[in-house]
Order: C-alpha cells, then sequence, then structure tokens
C-alpha cells in the first residue's frame, strides 16, 4: 500500500514521538517541581538545574561508585529520595527561611540559590572531576509492537516520571499535608489563621521540589551524562517550560512540558539537535509576546 | 478566660495598641468599638499570634500565650475569625472547611463539626461543591464564620463580621452568633454595624488610638454620651 520509503518515515516519526514523550515527562516532572516552590513560596530557585544533578550523582554513587547490585534502581531510589527530600528541606530551613523577615528577601534568595548554584557546581567538580557520567539504563532490552520499536528505557522513563506526577498529584489534593500546601499556595494568611504552620509547609515544599527535579535528574540521566558544570543551562530549560506553561500553574507547566519534548525532538530530527534551543526561545519569546503570563498563568 | 494585660502592638516602627488590658470572661460576649484604623483588629490579631512585633501578657486560663505561634495558639481552641475572610479560592467550601479542622485537636471533631456548621448554614450545604472564589460576599462571609467554627475553639475573635452585608444577612449573622455563645462559645467581637449587638453584651470596650477609652456594661455603654457621639452622630 504505500512505498518503503514512507514506511521508513513512518518508523522514524514514531521514534521522534517517542523520544518526545520521554523527554517531555520528565520535563513534566521539573516542571511541576518548578511551578510549585515558586507557587507556594515565591522563592525562585537558581540552584534547581544543580539538583537535577545531585540526584543523579546520587545514583551514581550507589550503582557506580559502590557497585550497588541489589534491587537495581528500586533500591537507589529508596534511599536517595529521603536523601533529596532532607537536602531540600535543610536548604529552605536554613537558608532561605532566615531570610524572610526582611521586605525584600525575595532578591536575597534569588541572590543566595545562584550562589548556592555555583557552590555545588564546584562541589561536583571537586568530588566527581570534569569527566562526565552516566548512568546505567533502568532496563536494558527492546519492546517490539509489529514493525515499531520501543526501548524498555524510554518506556520506563515516560511511566516513572509520569507516575511520580502522579503520585505527587494525588498527595495535593488527599492528603492533609498536600491540602496544607495548596492553602499556603492560594492564601498565606489564611493558611496562618487555620492553623498551619507555615513555615514547615515552605520546608516540605522545597523538599519536595528537590525530590521531583533530583528524580527528573536520576532519569534523564541515563539518556544524558551528568555534567557538574551543566546545572544552569537545567535550569534555564525547567524555567523556559515552567514560563511557557505559566508561573504557578502545574497544568500549565505539564502541557508546556509535553509541547517542548515533542518540539525538540521534532527539530532535532528535522534540523540538528543544536537548532532545539533556537526553536525553544523562539517559542518562548511568542509566547510571552501574545501571554505574557504563560499558557495557563493567571497573570499579575 | 482571656486577660490581656499592658499590651503593646507595633507594625514596624508604627506603635499601634498603648498598654490595652481587657478581660473576656468565660462564655462572655466582649464588644470591641472605635473608629477605624484605631488597633480593634490589630487587638483581635494579637490575641491570636498573627502580629509579629508584641509586649505585654496574654493569658488563657491563666497560662500565657503570648508569642506562641498562631498554629499553637489554634490548637489550644483559640481562633481568629478575619474581616477579610481570607478563604481560599480555589478551594472548595468543603475543602475550605476541612481546613479550618486542621488543628490537631480539631481534627477528631471533623465530621461532627461539619454537620454543625451545615446546620447553622444550610446555605453552604447547599453549596458544598463550590468554589469559594465564586461566592457572593454574604456567603463567603459565612464560610470564614463557619471555618472558624470548625476548629472546635472555645474562644473566637470574631473582627467585623457584618461589615459589607445586607441588613437580612446582618440579622442572620447576629443570630449566630447568638446561637453559638447560647451553646457556650466565649466571644471577642469588633462589631458596630448591627445595632442588636449590644443586647449580647457582656462588656464593651472603646478602643481610641490604641488605648482603650471605654470598659463597661452594656448599659453604661448605651448612656454613654461620648459613645452616642462618636457612633450614633447623637
Amino acid at each position: 500500500m504505500f512505498s518503503e520509503d514512507t514506511v521508513l518515515l513512518l518508523y522514524e516519526i514514531t521514534d521522534v514521538i517517542i523520544a518526545g514523550l520521554s523527554n517531555g515527562s520528565v520535563y513534566a516532572l521539573m516542571a511541576v517541581g518548578m511551578t510549585l516552590v515558586y507557587g507556594v513560596t515565591k522563592a525562585f530557585n537558581f540552584a534547581y538545574g544543580d539538583l537535577f544533578n545531585l540526584g543523579g550523582y546520587f545514583a551514581w554513587i550507589l550503582i557506580v561508585g559502590l557497585g550497588l547490585q541489589f534491587g537495581g534502581y528500586f533500591t537507589v531510589l529508596l534511599i536517595v529520595v529521603p536523601l533529596l527530600f532532607a537536602v531540600g528541606y535543610g536548604l529552605e530551613k536554613f537558608l532561605i527561611a532566615p531570610l524572610r523577615k526582611r521586605a525584600d528577601w525575595e532578591n536575597r534568595a534569588m541572590m543566595l540559590t545562584l550562589g548556592l548554584s555555583l557552590f555545588l557546581s564546584n562541589l561536583y567538580m571537586v568530588v566527581f572531576g570534569v569527566k562526565l557520567k552516566n548512568l546505567p539504563p533502568i532496563m536494558e532490552g527492546i519492546l517490539e509492537l509489529g514493525e515499531i520499536v520501543f526501548s524498555y528505557q524510554d518506556i520506563m522513563i515516560f511511566v516513572m516520571s509520569l507516575g511520580g506526577i502522579l503520585l505527587f498529584g494525588w498527595m495535593l489534593n488527599n492528603t492533609r499535608t498536600g491540602m496544607a500546601v495548596r492553602a499556603v499556595a492560594q492564601n498565606p494568611a489564611g493558611a496562618k489563621i487555620v492553623g498551619i504552620n507555615i513555615k514547615r509547609i515552605f520546608a516540605a515544599t522545597f523538599a519536595i521540589s528537590t525530590v521531583m527535579v533530583g528524580f527528573g535528574g536520576i532519569l534523564l540521566s541515563q539518556k544524558l551524562f551528568i555534567n557538574p558544570t551543566a546545572g544552569g543551562a537545567i535550569m534555564v530549560k525547567a524555567w523556559v517550560v515552567t514560563a511557557f506553561g505559566g508561573m504557578g500553574s502545574i497544568r500549565g507547566g505539564l502541557y508546556a512540558a509535553f509541547i517542548i519534548g515533542m518540539m525538540e525532538a521534532f527539530v532535532g530530527w528535522i534540523f540538528g539537535m543544536s537548532y532545539t534551543i533556537i526553536a525553544l526561545f523562539v517559542l518562548l519569546l511568542a509566547t510571552l509576546s501574545i501571554r505574557p503570563q504563560g499558557l495557563m498563568g493567571k497573570g499579575t | 478566660m482571656i486577660k490581656v494585660s499592658g499590651l503593646n502592638a507595633y507594625y514596624d516602627q508604627f506603635h499601634v495598641l498603648k498598654d490595652v488590658s481587657i478581660t473576656v470572661e468565660e462564655n462572655g460576649v466582649v464588644v470591641v468599638m472605635g473608629p477605624n484604623g484605631h488597633g480593634k483588629s490589630t487587638l483581635l490579631k494579637s490575641i491570636c499570634g498573627l502580629v509579629e512585633k508584641i509586649q505585654g501578657d496574654i493569658l488563657l486560663n491563666d497560662a500565657s500565650i503570648i508569642n506562641l505561634p498562631t498554629e499553637k495558639i489554634v490548637n489550644l481552641g483559640v481562633t481568629y475569625i478575619a474581616e477579610t475572610r481570607e478563604l481560599f479560592p480555589n478551594m472548595t467550601v468543603v475543602e475550605n472547611l476541612k481546613l479550618g479542622a486542621y488543628s490537631k485537636h480539631a481534627r477528631p471533631y471533623e465530621a461532627e463539626n461539619l454537620e454543625l456548621v451545615f446546620d447553622l448554614f444550610p446555605r453552604l450545604a447547599d453549596r458544598r461543591g463550590q468554589f469559594a472564589s465564586t461566592m457572593s460576599g454574604g456567603e463567603a462571609k459565612m464560610l470564614a464564620i463557619a471555618r472558624g467554627l470548625m476548629s472546635n475553639a472555645k474562644f473566637l475573635a470574631i473582627d467585623e463580621p457584618s461589615l459589607g452585608l445586607q441588613p437580612n444577612l446582618r440579622t442572620e449573622v447576629f443570630n449566630t452568633i447568638k446561637t453559638i455563645n447560647e451553646q457556650g462559645m466565649t466571644i471577642l467581637l469588633v462589631e458596630q454595624n448591627i445595632p442588636q449587638i449590644a443586647e449580647l453584651a457582656s462588656k464593651v470596650y472603646v478602643l481610641e488610638e490604641g488605648q482603650i477609652t471605654f470598659e463597661g456594661s452594656k448599659d453604661e455603654a448605651i448612656s454613654d454620651d461620648h459613645l452616642k457621639e462618636i457612633f450614633l452622630g447623637m
């Protein structure tokens, strides 16, 4: 029915779509984490990309450094997720919260996280060296559906990031802490009145966002490399997705992540990978010039 | 019983409350009056731990609660109901109410209190799935009061509950306050738009420029010429 060329083209397009979906799902994880921390604590986190790397390095220490055999990534997550949570909680509680007493604390928090980013990337270079590291795939092999081939790694990345987001969404709507997080995001004064310890919610939110981006780091570092100095670029990527979706809007972040994941995959396939970053900013600028608040942001 | 003595409150350098002392007896309704911007809300907020810089003493049944974090004070059964409502706009009526029962001591009574407030405000029961942001001013006010009741408080500090409400809703608010007081609630109230409120008052205070300038029973308040002058223009 179709010529051989057309069939090959269709397979290629399928591959591109799968790559777009799997990258998009990790971007979604990162965008939700970023929009969450901004929506609740109003603090912009410049070290966000370095926390992505932190997840990657933690996993690398366990798998490659210590040669962890038992349970693979399941054990890794069991150890790394609480670690990331503790790091995020501590960062908020000891570094950012003390700034909050001042009127211009947002600027100070930005400078502080910028400094933290420099500190972490240099720390990574000292500890792990400048050589790029990478993680083994979470699952090897391929799944063949007729003529179409999926790698298990892509499937697992997609399933696990989506699972992470769904779990997070469920917690936000069905647990007491989740309700409190939403309450603080919507009205901190009201949250205080009903007896929510808002300082604890700020720290917990920062911790959850650290887990999300660090988890993203564990997943994506299997396809890319862990680069000690790439934190800034990763933060910019997460920020572009978040701003495109609308700061503070979780749903907007989700849509934006998949649109950008898809766009990157297609632009990379048609024009080459070096054009993806250009396309990314063209898309962002075009969107923001029409809708300054992003796709689903509330505006000011 | 709440006993405030020698309370000073500041917003930045601004000295809002100056040596304020008031007592709210168990099961009493104490009404605070005074011109706007003279510290009535600050007094209520100070008691509930919502003002950063305060000095003096605030006793709840002989235990000092001054400078405790708000969540501890709420957990001791002292709740503030804001004039500005402070609802959660993108949450439903039920979610707002459930958050009212967030504090530890209120959680076991959540279901019970939910029924209670729906009895008290049937209109909220009809709108249980509606977002707070889509409610009318009167409904939002009721939701704010109902959310306060969800905290299972023994002491409520209610800030201008009738402000911006039409007369028939003011009567409803008045009846609600009367009912919850009869059920045993101790109430500290800032209110000057409901003429009948004096009937309920066990005591009246007037706060002017951050100082208590009048303290007395409702009869003394009604017969005071100075009070009539400033509030009724008589």
